[in-house]
C-alpha cells in the first residue's frame, strides 16, 4: 500500500515555479492496480518516482508497506557501459534476490539472445526496455509502478507483459501511468487523471474517458 | 533494530555499488587493473630517471624507489579518490533510480574502491622493489596505514564538496582539475618537509596532503621521523570538508535531475 498525505512537487523554471503536483492525498491500497492518465508533462513521471521514492516531495508525506518497485518503463538504472547480465546482477544485489534466479528469469523474459552478454549501450531502445521489464518482474515487487508500457516492445511482447502480470495479481499490484486509455484499460482496476497538479480518482473508466477526452480537447 | 536494518541494507548497496565500480573502473579485461599500477610506476620511473640524471639522492637514506613510492602513490591516492569521489553522482545518476541507492552510497563505494586499489598498488610496487634488492623492513606499519587512510579520507571529503557543488553547476568539474593539479607539486613527493628551509617549511605545512605523505613515510622508513608531521592538524582538515560537504550534499540533494 502506498499513502499521500499532501504530496507538493515543484520544479523551477525561467519563468518560476512551475507546480507539477499540487498537494495530492490518496490511497493506492493493496491488491488494487491503479491507472493513471494524464498528457505528457502532466507530471505521470514525477508522481512514479515520488510514489517510488526516487525522488521527495517538497511538503507532504510518503508512506509505504511492502516492496515497491522502481519506475518500470525505459531504460532507467542501466549503466551503458555494463552488459545486460551485468546490471540485473546489481540489481538483484541491491534487492537481495537470488542473483542467478533473477539473471535467469530476465534473460528468458526480455529474449534479446547474445545481447543480454553486451554492453547495454549496444541495445535499441525496444532492448533496453523488454530488459528492464524482464528485470522487474524477476524481482518480486508487492507494487510495480509502470511507466508508459504502450512504448515498449511489439504486440507479442506486450502480450507477453499482461500475462506476467496477470500470473502475479494475488500478490502484487500495478501502478501504472499512462497518456493512453487503451493501456490503462488493460492493466487497471481503477483509474485516475492527473491534470494541472491534481489527482481525481474515477469510478469506472468511461468517466475517466470522458472527463480526459474533454481536457484533451 | 530500525538502525541495524538500515545499516545492513546501506551496507548491502554499497558492496553491490563497488562491485559494479570495479567493473566500470578497471573495465572488461583483466589487464586494467594493469592500467592502475601503470600511472604511478611510470610516474616514479620518470622521477626516479630525473634524480639520477640530476645526480641528487634522496633524503634522510630513504631507498629512492621507496621514497617516490610513498610520496606518489599517496599523493594519488588522495588526488584520484577526490576526483572520482567529485563525479560519484553525475556518473552514476541512472542508478539514483533505485530509491534506496542513496547519493552518499555512491561516494562510499568509490571512496572505498580508490583506498582499496592504491593500498593495492602501494603493496605491488614496494613488494617488487623489495623482492629486486632483498630488502624489506618497515619502521611502523601502523602509522603508515594511518597516512594512507588520512590521504584517502581527505581526498574522499574534499570530493564530496566538490560533487555536490557539481550540482549547482557545472564549470565546477572545470575548475576543480586547475584546483587540485598544483598539489601534485607542493605535497613532498620529492623531497621531505625535514629538507625544507623553516621558512617555506611553515608555509608548506598548511597543505595537509604533505602531512599525509610525511606520516606515510615516517611509517614505512626506519631512517626517517617527520617531526612536522600532525595527524591532528589532518583530520581537523577532513572534519571541516566532511561536515561542509555533508551539508552541502543535503542541500543540492533535490536538485539532482533523474533524467
Amino acid at each position: 500500500m502506498i499513502e499521500l498525505c499532501g504530496v507538493t512537487k515543484a520544479y523551477p523554471t525561467p519563468s518560476g515555479q512551475h507546480v507539477v503536483l499540487d498537494r495530492i492525498s490518496a490511497t493506492f491500497p493493496e491488491g488494487v492496480s491503479v491507472g493513471i492518465l494524464g498528457r505528457n508533462g502532466a507530471g505521470k513521471s514525477t508522481m512514479l518516482r515520488i510514489l517510488g521514492g526516487a525522488e521527495q516531495p517538497d511538503s507532504g508525506k510518503v508512506v509505504r508497506s511492502g516492496r515497491v518497485s522502481w519506475p518500470i518503463g525505459f531504460a532507467g538504472g542501466f549503466n551503458g557501459s555494463l552488459t545486460g547480465e551485468e546490471n540485473c546482477r546489481f540489481a538483484a544485489r541491491i534487492y537481495g534476490a537470488d542473483l542467478d534466479e533473477v539473471i535467469e528469469y530476465s534473460q528468458d523474459f526480455a529474449e534479446i539472445g547474445e545481447y543480454f552478454r553486451m554492453p547495454v549501450r549496444t541495445y535499441s531502445s525496444g532492448m533496453r526496455a523488454r530488459l528492464a521489464f524482464g528485470l522487474s518482474m524477476a524481482i518480486d515487487f508487492d507494487t510495480y509502478l509502470v511507466d508508459e508500457v504502450t512504448a515498449v516492445g511489439d504486440s507479442s511482447f506486450q502480450a507477453k507483459c499482461k500475462r506476467a502480470f496477470a500470473e502475479r495479481r494475488e500478490r502484487s499490484s500495478v501502478i501504472i501511468v499512462s497518456h493512453q486509455l487503451s493501456t490503462i484499460r488493460a492493466y487497471a482496476d481503477r483509474v485516475a487523471l492527473i491534470n494541472r497538479g491534481r489527482l481525481h480518482f474515477f469510478d469506472n473508466i468511461d468517466k475517466a474517458a470522458k472527463a480526459y477526452e474533454a481536457h484533451a480537447a | 533494530m530500525r538502525v541495524v536494518n538500515g545499516a545492513m541494507s546501506q551496507l548491502t548497496v554499497v558492496h553491490a555499488l563497488v562491485l559494479r565500480e570495479t567493473r566500470t573502473r578497471f573495465g572488461a579485461h583483466r589487464l586494467g587493473y594493469l592500467w592502475a599500477l601503470l600511472e604511478p610506476v611510470l610516474m616514479i620511473l620518470t622521477f626516479y630517471a630525473l634524480f639520477a640524471l640530476a645526480g641528487r639522492p634522496s633524503s634522510s637514506g630513504m631507498g629512492l624507489i621507496p621514497f617516490l613510492a610513498t610520496g606518489i602513490v599517496t599523493y594519488q591516492l588522495f588526488q584520484q579518490t577526490a576526483d572520482r569521489v567529485a563525479s560519484s553522482v553525475s556518473a552514476n545518476k541512472a542508478l539514483l533510480f533505485y530509491p534506496h541507492v542513496h547519493p552518499l552510497d555512491l561516494v562510499f563505494a568509490r571512496s572505498a574502491l580508490e583506498v582499496a586499489t592504491f593500498v593495492t598498488v602501494f603493496l605491488v610496487i614496494v613488494g617488487a622493489h623489495g623482492l629486486v634488492v632483498q630488502e624489506l623492513t618497515v619502521d611502523s606499519a601502523l602509522t603508515t596505514v594511518v597516512g594512507a587512510l588520512l590521504a584517502g579520507a581527505l581526498g574522499a571529503t574534499l570530493g564530496l564538496v566538490f560533487c555536490s557543488l557539481g550540482v549547482i553547476s557545472n564549470s565546477v568539474d572545470r575548475v576543480r582539475g586547475p584546483l587540485i593539479r598544483p598539489l601534485f607539486w607542493i605535497s613532498g613527493l620529492f623531497y621531505s618537509a625535514n629538507d625544507l628551509p623553516t621558512q617555506i617549511r611553515e608555509i608548506m605545512l598548511w597543505n595537509p596532503v604533505l602531512h599525509c605523505t610525511e606520516l606515510v613515510r615516517d611509517g614505512w622508513f626506519t631512517s626517517y621521523t617527520a617531526r612536522y608531521a600532525s595527524p591532528t592538524y589532518v583530520m581537523g582538515w577532513i572534519v571541516a570538508l566532511a561536515l561542509l560537504g555533508l551539508v552541502l550534499e543535503r542541500s543540492v540533494r533535490e536538485k539532482v535531475q533523474l533524467t
